[in-house]
């Protein structure tokens, strides 16, 4: 850092406010994207996993090892195929939101009462019906709470993806590290923190509003 | 609720179940063994038996909840093996003991639940709804909108029940409904279970491993043991006559004394009328009473004897050689 340079410049976040309101869409463009997509495949894997519990095992083992791999090396090992482009951010976005949501969709079902499955049956509903009238809507709290999960990582891994030309907030963190330049080093971690937060917290509301049985007195 | 309403429903027959030499097997164990039993329309017939006795089973399988291995059943002599499963318990209350009352659905949508399934009109299934929680005693406008974590023990059973009789079903199978709620509040919700079977007029299969609930609401019981039917007759039958020492044992050493809670205080031979003054302490017995709380408070009393009397009409004194000759007079030879 500079000596004498201030730790922020006020002047410098005015002047850039533009530049930081589109970066901050950008950011949240690519967690949207990310999370939506990472939902739908975990959600299609996860139905699987429940028809055929054999599956489990294998989905869960593989989007396990995707969890484990470096995000800077999946991004390396990518871009001799799909380039410095927003897809290959996604890619990699996307894999890590996978075992979390899975394993919460899949506990949350299971989790179900099995009485409550059991009255279901009982009184004739088809296995589609308890799936998606009962099971799904009794889950939707810890599937929720892997959704949450899931968002506040990816909000944070989208700063990475800002070395492959993406990245939302990523890209002052990286132009505060080239430059010296502290100001755009802490837009860059700060914006992403109150990203998540705010993020997290919507959550909270959405849930609360799609579980009304879960918090009455 | 009307009381024309409910002299219509009463009309309503409910089913006849009957098993014929039916079977079901897991591998090399026998769980059902060629059962066969008529459950008559409008009765409750209550299966019990110690646990692995197949009471269950032999339950789930009337809604195929469990398959048979071999032989059939009939409700009002169609055979439900050919039928479709989802179709033939939607037709079928049931209610099991852990309730199993949907949490995310308040109390008027999970009584509403079979009613949607058969798509009846919006408006009829809001008419049936209140209709139901009025039935079990629940004020609709105040209980309707909530949900069951809400709601006490007792009060989620009721709702089972009456989420099983929701689209007017001519049969319900219930297992061990009232097993799980304390021993006062069990007593409450049997006796307003009879009362409310016997007005509806359904046909109910009921399982219990509690011989005095099997007593107190049976018109008949069938006495279960390693699948096989050891005994099917009605309480009183049962506790005069078991057929042999398991259902003996199974009835109780007291079955005696069990007997007395089916018989009542107006059913027994009378003393003329003495001088009340001879009788001080002695317990008033109304004819209604059974003879078993009769025989309590007579034991708790000096004179040892019960004056009988029906409101303002003194009728006798019930003494305790009356009681035992009662008993003689049904004891197997």
């Amino acid at each position: 850092m500079t000596p004498g340079e201030p730790l922020i410049r006020w002047d410098w976040l005015l002047s850039h406010a533009g530049e930081i309101g589109q970066r901050v869409g950008e950011h949240l463009e690519l967690t949207l994207i990310a999370v939506a997509v990472g939902f739908l495949i975990a959600f299609l894997l996860s139905l699987a996993a429940l028809r055929v519990p054999r599956l489990y095992g294998p989905i869960s083992w593989t989007t396990g090892i995707l969890y484990t791999i470096p995000s800077l090396a999946l991004f390396a090992l990518l871009i001799p195929y799909t380039g410095l482009s927003l897809l290959t951010a996604e890619i990699g976005l996307v894999s890590y939101t996978l075992l979390i949501l899975i394993r919460n969709i899949v506990a949350g079902v299971r989790g179900v009462p099995a009485e409550v499955r059991e009255a279901a049956r009982g009184m004739g509903y088809t296995d589609r019906q308890i799936l998606w009238r009962v099971e799904l809507p009794l889950a939707l709290a810890v599937i929720f709470a892997g959704i949450r999960i899931a968002t506040i990582t990816t909000i944070g891994l989208v700063t990475v993806t800002a070395l492959i030309g993406q990245g939302g907030m990523g890209y002052f963190i990286l132009l505060g590290i080239q430059l010296f330049f502290s100001t755009a080093l802490i837009v860059g971690a700060l914006g992403s923190v109150i990203l998540a937060v705010l993020a997290d917290g919507s959550l909270v509301l959405v849930q609360r509003a799609l579980t009304p049985w879960t918090h009455t007195p | 609720m009307p009381r024309c309403h409910a002299g219509a429903m009463a009309e309503r027959r409910g089913a006849t179940v009957e098993l014929r030499e039916v079977t079901k097997r897991y591998g090399d164990t026998v769980a059902v063994d060629h059962l066969s039993l008529t459950a008559p329309a409008g009765r409750i017939t209550v299966l019990i038996g110690p646990s692995g006795c197949g009471k269950t089973t032999s339950l789930r399988m009337v809604n195929r909840l469990i398959e048979p291995t071999s032989g059939e059943i009939l409700i009002d002599g169609h055979n439900v093996l050919q039928e479709d499963p989802t179709q033939l318990r939607r037709r079928i209350g049931y209610v099991i003991q852990q309730v199993g009352l949907f949490p995310h659905r308040t109390i008027g949508q999970n009584v509403a639940t079979v009613p949607q399934l058969l798509g009846w009109p919006d408006a009829r299934i809001r008419a049936r709804v209140d209709e139901l929680l009025s039935l079990i005693g629940f004020d609709p406008a105040r209980m309707r909108d909530r949900y069951p974590a809400q709601l006490s023990g007792g009060e989620r059973q009721r709702v089972g029940v009456a989420r099983a009789m929701a689209a007017e079903p001519p049969l319900m199978l219930m297992d061990e409904p009232f097993g799980a709620v304390d021993p006062i509040v069990r007593e409450r919700l049997q006796n307003e279970f009879l009362q409310l079977q016997r007005t509806q007029g359904i046909t109910v299969v009921f399982v219990t491993h509690d011989i005095d609930e099997a007593i107190k609401l049976g018109d008949r019981v069938a006495i279960m043991r390693t699948g096989k039917l050891v005994q099917f007759a009605p309480p009183a039958e049962l506790l005069a006559h078991p057929a042999d020492d398991f259902v003996a044992r199974f009835v109780g050493s007291d079955r005696g004394l069990k007997r007395l809670s089916l018989l009542t205080v107006g059913g027994a031979e009378l003393d003329p009328p003495i001088d009340p003054s001879r009788l001080d302490g002695a317990p008033v017995l109304s004819p209604a009473m059974s003879l078993r709380d009769a025989l309590a408070e007579m034991l708790a009393s000096e004179t040892q004897t019960g004056m009988v009397r029906d409101g303002d009409r003194y009728l006798g004194v019930l003494t305790l050689s009356h009681i035992g000759r009662l008993l003689r007079s049904e004891q197997p030879k």
